[in-house]
């Protein structure tokens, strides 16, 4: 209704001002609602034949019309706009979410294809989507923005990488992240390009959409562009981004201060209590503020027939734990050009990436909770003081002595070539190679408390390489028959070998510590093992293919399959096949929904069902009967001599772990206000891998890599989307998604392997802990489920009244996998200001609170730090483990506030944009959860023992960080 | 990319080998080699290890050894606070209440099966090489030599236990009975005697490793099928040559105890040579022990775990060089001779007194201080572990002497062990004094749980245990749970 009041009304004034006409020259600049320049839009005079403009690479444009014309303003994609002609004006378009499925174009793998003739469940983020904000990893931008993919950041830490997971999950044993697929190339690193070259990624949830990848779809595909296809106009653009950011820790654990621990120590007459004196905070001692900041510049120019795009970025992050941080360089180069008198496009790109960081110790975190709160951090000297005692070494020692460097080289290069053979079938060809290294230095001096005193120092260094050779070479042929019937074909080949090797060299007994890790000839103490190499390989061999057709597009079908062969599958299961087939209906284009048009802008219905694999949990060589070094022995001579003995249990069975997916879809949108999607699935994965005991006698090890069990998945998602504002000035858009996911391991035995559950959650390490476990895999239950004993109450003595259920099997103590995802962003524009808001949350799943359950010990006390809380629970008793310990980890967090201002004229300073923003990331947490951060690490991203908190964690951050765009 | 290779899936293998690389090797050192990695197996596998499979398995160490001296009268492990409590591990191996789930007990069962079906494995890929015929034969007595040892410890702490002589993963095992394990033991060992070497060799079966273990089978055999067979026991012993008592006990016990002359057969270590699991005093003395070894106080992290029962530290005589093997009161710092104290600021004063078993003070309990330590120890240590000395031929000489009714005989041998140890020669004999003798002379050296077993004491009551159940199940431990859950055709033990 407002929209159509300001149309009265700027008809209205064109009215009244046309009486005396007078000849004008409109200039004004058209943007899109995060005031990008939007290149080639149309500017036309309502009413005036000829008369027209089209915006150039800052978005400008220039005609000559009469005082009081009105413009009308379009672009493919964007809702029409007519404003009153004037100079300098500043035009924002809204996206037209009914447009936007018939001109965005979504990477299906091996082409593309127009978001409305989809068949399959594919979600697709554009750049100014993704999270705002401070990004060391790619995954990072995708969190929270897409309904069913779930990712973790894995700690605080500058250098930690984030898990994702698509609906649930697959795999019990091996990772859960989906197989990246940047610029057509699969299975590269999501870090290999630079996340400011993202233009899109394209999530392929379903089975049907990811069967196209075989044997590596069932986590599903992630479809990452960065090419830049240039249009009919020329564009050249140049850009600096850059931020400062400043973080802190945003929780400390409650633990006690030296003050509070005085306090107990009077108040209950404590005798042996030792008061060392200080009141340092360990905590403090190893915290900080971090300041970081990133510079990214890049031009590019892009043209129908030929263009080029570089980028050069530089990243500094510390981590809010003191010597931790990591810096990044990354640079790429890309290319283009047509030729053979445009039948024949050439692509290609260098993207490289040198990161180096220093992790922290990660036994810091528990070496603090031990040491007396009174017991000082430095020696009056300013040496590190040392408390007596086991595991009590000094932190801030620990933090400083060592020397941990860590380097990683990351390397893409590829080269593309498109060939139209005639109208409708082209060919493409596509070469890749990428590298990774890893080269790392580690040293621990000879008075580090652990490891280096007793070993006299001790350097390491190792190296790590990492290839990835392929070539994809496919057909195509995309025809439009007669009027009604749309046909798209598509068959290829791939070749794809890995190799990784590496060696590493360590030695221990040094006379200085000046040479840290360059020097390991200075060692003396050299022992067996101390240097070593490896090498393996794998390949994977592939034929595709697959067919969509459309009808009227109002009936569309698509079929895949693919052939996978993989040489770490057993001799029993070289090849796998892996079909899909998926059916949509547009139901606004039939004709019985003529009276439905003036609200419903589209309604489509999607069916589809594939069968997809997932062969990350195989490691090279595991089907055979391999033999290694198998120990050392002494001759009859007095010589040590290596020994060589099987030293596996082969399975030639082994093969990929196999999803079937059922997947229906409901996209829609309405009032040309109001779009989204709705998905219901089914997944059942069968073959699950499982390192399985077998029995010793007769196996020699009493493990055996097997395709055993099976599990089922299940949920819906809704992606919602709403434009709730669209006026000149304001502009406000609201995105949603929800999903809902219930696992359930069906499975775990078959004739040959028998479990009735799977130890996983392992608590080792922990004080009188060692060899259990606080998880059972079990049939009927998700993964990372807690079993255990219940608590029912403290006696009067201060015990936990503990009840270890039936037969002492414990009881379901509930599940570490949430069971709903939640992610809101809100964005909007007023005037020059532009602002996002964006949160995510995860409901429903437990945490097993571990460093609470060590640190809630009474005893600990006077010797060592103590939860404050701990010490009035009136418990007496050392920490069992049971359900006391287990929280809900539900939260949500508002993951990031950006507030930007843009210069209105930046033509002014000659710029074609300046935008400056502050952006606030976690500034708050919702939730019950008492540790740290609710959000806790799944290491390897493997379903079988997440959410336990155990020390592990790495502060999180809370940053603030100040940024500005500009545009030359 | 040449399209031969278009669909070629092989795999190279650039870091491993596969048996086609032992085929037709004619110099037989890698097929040497594969008859040396059995020895390997001696030393055991840590809980990381795909043989471990989540329980340390080290003879040395956590738990086999832990086991066999927890269940006997002579150690324990007392729960410290929330430390060494372990899911009641070491106390129910104290109270003799242990069950199928005691990963103690599944520590033992796999040390000694795997190592059964590692030289399964290794005898059929022997089998496939093409060394000469006499290697091939001297190879496999070797091997099955070896896997008469496992077996051997298998008939002693299980009793009912799978005979295994195939490497054939296809079936799963049944249990044969303990009489015919015992058979088998038996036969394997005389079987394979005439092809080991009549040398004195010192980590290899020869011959004499051979007649030893044949001799603890006989010493024991009335345990094993209710059948003693004392001559046989001493007929062994007379076959076994080359050996003497060393001058000094301790010397068996030197970390360059590969020197002794009355070493029969010991697992070999050399940290430097990356053996592992091989820290036992770490797993007994004080944390704050590096202050008393090193002046730095840098020496070796040391757990305080593993002790002596109360009672036999006072059970030596005062001159009994053996009683050196168990380390007792202050500890003076190394640097400037001053008390080491505990983090509590107590003295480090090691008592033989445990008055809480269940949650005993850290200094409670006298130390293992049996092996010789160096300033300098990494945490693998070096000295080989003693599986057999001559010390265990005499007293074997001395007990089946006495149960013949030889007591004149017996004397002879018992006396050369105690003038040794340094102290009086005895006039008179009884079975109780020969279990003394025993304890003594192998306190610590994993022997004693067998020795209670055969001299009838194992079920009694002693310190902090009360007497076993009438049925005396206990005698043999029960097959763990984990293997029946994987193994239908298992049966448990009785009583379990």
């Amino acid at each position: 209704m407002k929209r159509y009041m300001f149309l009265l009304l700027a008809a209205l004034i064109a009215v009244c001002q046309g009486v005396n006409a007078q000849s004008l020259t409109a200039t004004g600049t058209v943007v899109d609602s995060s005031h990008e320049p939007l290149i080639g839009a149309t500017v036309k005079v309502v009413g005036q034949q000829g008369a027209g403009a089209i915006t150039d690479h800052r978005g400008q444009f220039s005609l000559t019309t009469t005082q009081g014309a009105t413009l009308e303003v379009s672009y493919i994609g964007y809702v029409t706009r007519q404003v009153k002609a004037g100079k300098g004006l500043r035009i924002i378009l809204s996206e037209d979410a009914n447009m936007l499925d018939e001109t965005v174009i979504v990477g299906v793998g091996y082409g593309t294809m127009r978001k409305s003739d989809l068949t399959g469940a594919i979600a697709s983020v554009s750049a100014k989507d993704m999270k705002q904000g401070v990004i060391t990893s790619t995954e990072q931008l995708l969190q929270g923005k897409v309904a069913g993919l779930s990712i973790v950041q894995s700690s605080g830490a500058p250098e930690a990488g984030a898990s994702i997971r698509l609906r649930g999950g697959t795999s019990l044993s091996a990772s859960n992240g989906p197989l990246v697929v940047i610029d057509g190339i699969p299975g590269v690193d999501i870090n290999a390009v630079q996340p400011h070259e993202i233009v899109s990624m394209d999530i392929l949830k379903d089975a049907s959409a990811a069967a196209i990848y075989g044997s590596r779809g069932a986590n599903g595909v992630i479809i990452i562009t960065t090419n830049r296809q240039g249009g009919d106009s020329e564009q050249n653009t140049m850009q600096y981004n850059g931020y400062v950011a400043f973080a802190t820790a945003a929780k400390k654990l409650d633990l006690l201060s030296a003050n509070q621990w005085r306090g107990y120590v009077r108040e209950r007459g404590v005798m042996t209590a030792n008061d060392y004196g200080a009141a340092d905070d360990y905590q403090d001692a190893l915290l900080r503020t971090a300041i970081s900041h990133a510079h990214n510049f890049s031009f590019s120019h892009a043209k129908k027939t030929s263009g080029y795009r570089a980028s050069i970025t530089y990243q500094n992050n510390q981590g809010v734990i003191e010597r931790s941080n990591m810096n990044r360089l990354a640079g790429s180069l890309t290319a283009y050009q047509t030729g053979w008198q445009g039948r024949l496009r050439m692509d290609e790109g260098i993207n490289a990436n040198f990161d180096s960081w220093h992790p922290v110790d990660s036994r810091i975190f528990e070496r603090m909770t031990n040491v007396n709160p009174t017991f000082p951090v430095h020696n009056p000297d300013g040496s590190f003081a040392q408390q007596p005692g086991v595991n009590t070494e000094n932190p801030v020692e620990l933090n400083t002595n060592r020397s941990d460097d860590q380097k990683r080289h990351r390397f893409l290069a590829y080269a593309k070539a498109e060939l139209d053979i005639i109208d409708g079938l082209k060919y493409t060809v596509n070469g890749s190679y990428e590298q990774n290294m890893t080269n790392n230095g580690l040293y621990k001096p000879t008075y580090a408390r652990l490891e280096g005193q007793s070993m006299g120092g001790w350097g390491q260094r190792t190296y790590g390489n990492y290839t990835n050779k392929q070539l994809e070479t496919y057909l195509t042929f995309d025809k439009q028959l007669a009027e009604l019937h749309r046909l798209n074909l598509m068959a290829g080949y791939s070749y794809l070998n890995n190799v990784y090797d590496g060696f590493g060299a360590q030695r221990s007994g040094f006379d200085t510590d000046k040479f840290l890790y360059n020097n390991l000839a200075a060692g003396t103490d050299f022992k067996q093992g101390d240097v070593y190499s490896y090498k393996g390989e794998a390949t994977l061999i592939s034929f595709f293919g697959r067919a969509n057709y459309t009808y009227a597009d109002k009936y569309m079908a698509t079929a895949t399959i693919r052939r996978d062969g993989s040489s770490r599958f057993g001799d029993n299961h070289k090849w796998g096949v892996f079909p899909s087939v998926s059916l949509a209906w547009r139901i606004t284009n039939e004709p019985f929904m003529a009276a439905t048009k003036g609200w419903l802008d589209n309604l489509k219905l999607r069916a589809g069902f594939g069968i997809t694999g997932n062969q990350d949990g195989i490691g090279e060589y595991k089907s055979l009967p391999t033999i290694g070094i198998a120990g050392i022995t002494k001759n009859a001579d007095g010589t040590w001599k290596n020994t060589y003995a099987q030293n596996q249990n082969p399975n030639p069975d082994l093969k990929w772990e196999e999803t079937a997916q059922w997947n229906i879809g409901l996209d829609f949108s309405m009032f040309n206000h109001l779009h989204g999607s709705l998905e219901l699935y089914l997944k059942k994965t069968s073959d699950l891998l499982w390192t399985y005991p077998v029995p010793q006698p007769p196996y020699p090890f009493g493990t055996m890599l097997a395709n055993v069990g099976d599990m089922e998945n299940k949920g819906f998602e809704l992606t919602l989307g709403y434009n709730a504002i669209r006026t000149n000035d304001l502009t406000l858009d609201v995105n949603a998604s929800l999903s809902y996911n219930h696992q359930e391991i069906t499975k775990l035995s078959n004739d040959q392997y028998e479990a009735v559950g799977l130890q996983a959650g392992s608590l080792h390490g922990l004080a009188g802990m060692s060899n259990m476990y606080a998880q059972t895999i079990r049939e009927g239950y998700p993964a990372g489920t807690f079993w255990g004993p219940r608590c029912r109450g403290i006696d009067a003595d201060g015990h936990y009244i503990i009840d270890k259920g039936p037969n002492d099997e414990g009881y379901y103590l509930g599940s570490a996998q949430p069971k709903w995802n939640v992610g809101l962003s809100i964005s909007g524009a007023y005037k020059d200001f532009d602002f996002s808001v964006a949160g995510y949350g995860m409901f429903g799943q437990k945490i097993l609170n571990a460093t609470r359950m060590v640190l809630f010990d009474p005893n600990r006390f006077p010797a060592e730090n103590v939860l404050d809380d701990a010490m009035t629970s009136g418990i007496t008793e050392a920490p069992v483990y049971s359900d006391y310990f287990i929280e809900n980890g539900s939260f949500f967090r508002l993951q990031s506030l950006t507030l930007g201002y843009t210069l209105p004229k930046p033509e002014r300073l000659g710029l074609s944009r300046l935008r400056f923003y502050v952006t606030g990331e976690n500034l708050l947490c919702l939730t019950g959860y008492k540790g740290l951060d609710p959000e806790v690490q799944i290491p390897d991203n493997v379903l079988s023992d997440p959410g336990i908190d155990k020390f592990n964690s790495y502060p999180r951050p809370r940053t603030v960080s100040v940024g500005i765009n500009i545009g030359f | 990319m040449a399209l031969v290779s278009c669909t070629d899936l092989n795999e190279t293998l650039y870091d491993k080998l596969t048996l086609d690389d032992f085929k037709g090797d004619k110099s037989s050192v890698l097929a040497e080699s594969f008859v040396n990695s059995a020895y390997a197996t001696l030393r055991g596998y840590g809980a990381g290890t795909d043989e471990g499979n989540g329980v340390n398995c080290y003879p040395t160490c956590e738990y086999v050894f832990f086991t066999a001296e927890c269940a006997s009268d002579e150690a324990c492990i007392p729960t410290r606070g929330s430390d060494w409590y372990d899911g009641g591990r070491y106390q129910q191996l104290q109270f003799h209440t242990w069950d199928a789930q005691n990963d103690g007990v599944t520590s033992v069962w796999r040390y000694n099966f795997v190592g059964v079906s590692k030289i399964n494995a290794v005898l059929s890929q022997v089998d496939q090489t093409n060394i000469p015929a006499a290697a091939k034969t001297s190879a496999e007595a070797e091997l099955r030599g070896l896997r008469a040892y496992y077996y051997y410890n298998l008939l002693d702490n299980f009793g009912n236990v799978p005979i295994m002589k195939d490497f054939n993963t296809d079936k799963l095992p049944a249990n044969a009975s303990r009489t015919e394990v015992y058979q088998f033991v038996e036969s394997e060992l005389l079987d394979v005697i005439p092809h080991l070497s009549a040398d004195v060799i010192y980590g290899r079966f020869t011959q004499n490793v051979a007649y030893t273990l044949l001799a603890r089978l006989y010493l024991n055999a009335e345990v094993y099928t209710g059948t003693p067979q004392w001559q046989k026991c001493l007929d062994a012993c007379d076959k076994v040559k080359g050996y003497s008592l060393e001058g000094n006990y301790k010397a068996n016990f030197f970390i360059e105890n590969e020197k002794s002359n009355e070493i029969i057969f010991a697992i070999q270590y050399d940290h430097a040579q990356g053996t592992v699991g091989n820290y036992l005093g770490s797993m007994s003395y004080h944390y704050n022990q590096k202050y008393a070894f090193s002046p730095e106080g840098n020496w070796q992290w040391s757990g305080n775990g593993i002790c002596a029962q109360p009672g036999l530290y006072s059970s030596f005589e005062a001159g009994d060089v053996r009683r050196n093997c168990l380390m007792i009161g202050q500890q003076k710092s190394a640097k400037d001779g001053s008390n080491v104290l505990m983090d509590n600021g107590e003295p480090l004063n090691y008592t033989e007194e445990i008055e809480n078993f269940t949650n005993a003070k850290q200094n409670e309990g006298a130390r293992l201080d049996k092996y010789e330590w160096a300033v300098n120890d990494q945490w693998e240590r070096d000295n080989d572990w003693v599986l057999m000395r001559y010390a265990e031929i005499l007293m074997m000489q001395a007990e089946a002497s006495f149960r013949l009714g030889d007591t004149s005989t017996a004397l002879n041998y018992i006396n050369r062990v105690r003038a040794r140890a340094g102290i009086e020669g005895l006039t008179s004999l009884s079975l109780d004094i020969i279990d003394n003798e025993w304890k003594h002379e192998f306190v610590f050296e994993g022997l004693r749980r067998t020795t209670n077993i055969r001299f009838g004491t194992f079920y009694n009551a002693w310190w902090n245990k009360e007497a076993d159940d009438i049925d005396h199940h206990t005698g043999i431990f029960p097959i763990p749970q984990v293997e029946l859950e994987k193994n239908p055709n298992l049966k448990q033990n009785p009583g379990y």
